[in-house]
């Protein structure tokens, strides 16, 4: 993937749910790293995966080498130098944990955040943990800012429980960090609730530069006000993709399809061709990772990443 | 020039005589690598029988560069024959050594060459676009199941789709099916 994320991968709990087996995954080029990857099992409270779910929050690890990473020689080969694990929970239940690897890259402007009200508070969000990259200016001034609910992506996205997009941040209002994230050539962002248990809230926030994109295309889908079926409230992308925006038109019944799936399951999926490297300037899409977003047992949002 | 005996000058000479630029080998292990390194208008084999590995290699070589193939042979078995025409040897003559003739069945094979070239690239382009049609009408079929389009508007679509990116309609059809895959 030419993009800051190189690899997304799926953990899923094995059948007596005590330990984390591999689900899918998109490696690109890194079929080393995949083969490594696809006999792995991590058990509660062991590798990046399980302390996620052992932790009930997104985590970042960006020093593999001191922590519990268990694929440390591997990622160090694959040229992989961190990773950022998204647990997805219904109520205290794993549902499964999605992993994005990253390398550093000087020509690759972007951020992965993790958000949350420390110490329970209604008021406030901070930056617990991120990966920016080469971004330290911006890494400094995200750590030392707070956000209040209804305030920023993070902010706006606590308060409604829904992922937030925003294709300009720059003229964003209500972003504190626009100036900021202009200058480190940040223009668009996506905010997405996770784990939302008793104690604490969490945001994850993903930010990225026009030039080097998240994914070709991100779209939210949301089950319409009778609940019957999911429908598409925004799709985004560096360019126009009349194509995409032809298949957002259409609705989602539960159960049918990917999206459906993910509906019927909570489960997050990877669909399409998962050995193509992601190419941003070309058109077509050839995989897709869709990211549940639940609150209180039931589906609020899905997110999906077509690259 | 690939002459089993390597004593034999008659059709060497005669290919001098006639005034064509010759390279006299044998047939051995190295027979691709030859062939790939000086890159014949033709090639042209005097032998009684050709072995099998001899029309395996061949028939690779023709698969990744098609050249004008003459076999002078003593070989009249007709598995042999039509093992040689199936490793796309342009002619396959039997006993029919002839430095006088040595011209026009140069001649006959070059146009024979030529012939089966241009019916395999139609056939080629034919299956494209057969296959170009299959996608068109899967593209067509999707657009119609999940938009509600009739076939023209869906063909409408598709070609709209197509000529705005640039792309072929059997492009477009291609990306259609692999969007509709990610959502399956």
């Amino acid at each position: 993937m030419k993009t800051f994320i190189k690899v997304t991968e799926i953990w899923v709990p094995n059948k007596q749910r005590t330990d984390l087996e591999f689900g899918s995954g998109l490696y690109g080029g890194l079929v080393e790293f995949k083969a490594a990857s696809e006999q792995q099992q991590f058990a509660y409270n062991e590798g990046l995966p399980g302390k996620a779910w052992a932790e009930g929050r997104p985590l970042v690890w960006k020093e593999f080498a001191q922590s519990y990473f268990k694929r440390t020689a591997a990622a160090k080969e694959a040229g992989l130098t961190c990773g950022i694990a998204m647990p997805i929970f219904s109520g205290d239940f794993l549902l499964a944990v999605v992993v994005f690897l990253c390398a550093d890259d000087e020509h690759h402007a972007g951020a992965i955040e993790v958000w949350s009200n420390q110490d329970c508070s209604e008021q406030s969000l901070t930056v617990i943990d991120g990966y920016y990259g080469s971004l330290h200016h911006f890494e400094q001034i995200s750590r030392d800012i707070s956000v209040a609910k209804d305030q920023g992506l993070a902010g706006l996205a606590w308060a409604s429980g829904l992922p937030v997009l925003v294709d300009d941040i720059s003229k964003a209002d209500g972003f504190i960090r626009a100036d900021d994230a202009k200058q480190a050539g940040i223009t668009m962002g996506i905010s997405i609730p996770v784990s939302d248990n008793l104690s604490s809230s969490y945001i994850m926030t993903f930010l990225s530069a026009k030039a080097t994109p998240l994914a070709k295309r991100i779209q939210i889908w949301v089950p319409d006000s009778q609940g019957e079926q999911l429908i598409c409230l925004e799709g985004y992308s560096k360019n126009p993709n009349e194509l995409a925006q032809l298949f957002e038109t259409t609705t989602v019944t539960k159960g049918v399809g990917a999206l459906g799936r993910v509906w019927l399951t909570g489960m997050p999926v990877i669909t399409g061709d998962h050995d193509v490297d992601y190419n941003p300037e070309l058109i077509s899409l050839s995989s897709m990772l869709a990211i549940p977003v639940i609150e209180q047992g039931r589906l609020k949002a899905i997110v999906s990443f077509l690259f | 020039m690939i002459e089993s005996d390597p004593t034999c000058v008659f059709l060497e000479h005669a290919l001098i005589a006639g005034g064509f630029k010759c390279l006299k080998s044998h047939y051995g292990p190295d027979f691709l690598e030859l062939i790939k390194q000086i890159t014949p208008d033709m090639v042209m084999f005097n032998l009684q029988s050709p072995s099998k590995k001899l029309l395996a290699d061949l028939q690779a070589q023709q698969q990744l560069s098609a050249m004008p193939v003459i076999m002078f042979a003593t070989d009249d078995n007709s598995d042999t024959i039509h093992q040689a025409i199936k490793a796309e040897v342009c002619a396959y003559l039997v006993n029919g050594l002839d430095a006088g003739r040595l011209d026009s069945i140069v001649s006959v094979a070059m146009a024979r060459f030529k012939h089966t070239q241009a019916l395999k690239q139609a056939l080629e382009e034919a299956c494209a676009k057969l296959e170009d049609r299959k996608l068109i009408d899967r593209a067509k079929a999707i657009l119609i199941k999940t938009q509600n389009f009739t076939e023209d508007e869906a063909y409408h679509t598709l070609r709209k789709l197509a000529m705005d990116r640039h792309i072929s309609l059997g492009e477009m059809a291609k990306n259609v099916l692999s969007m509709s895959e990610l959502f399956k």
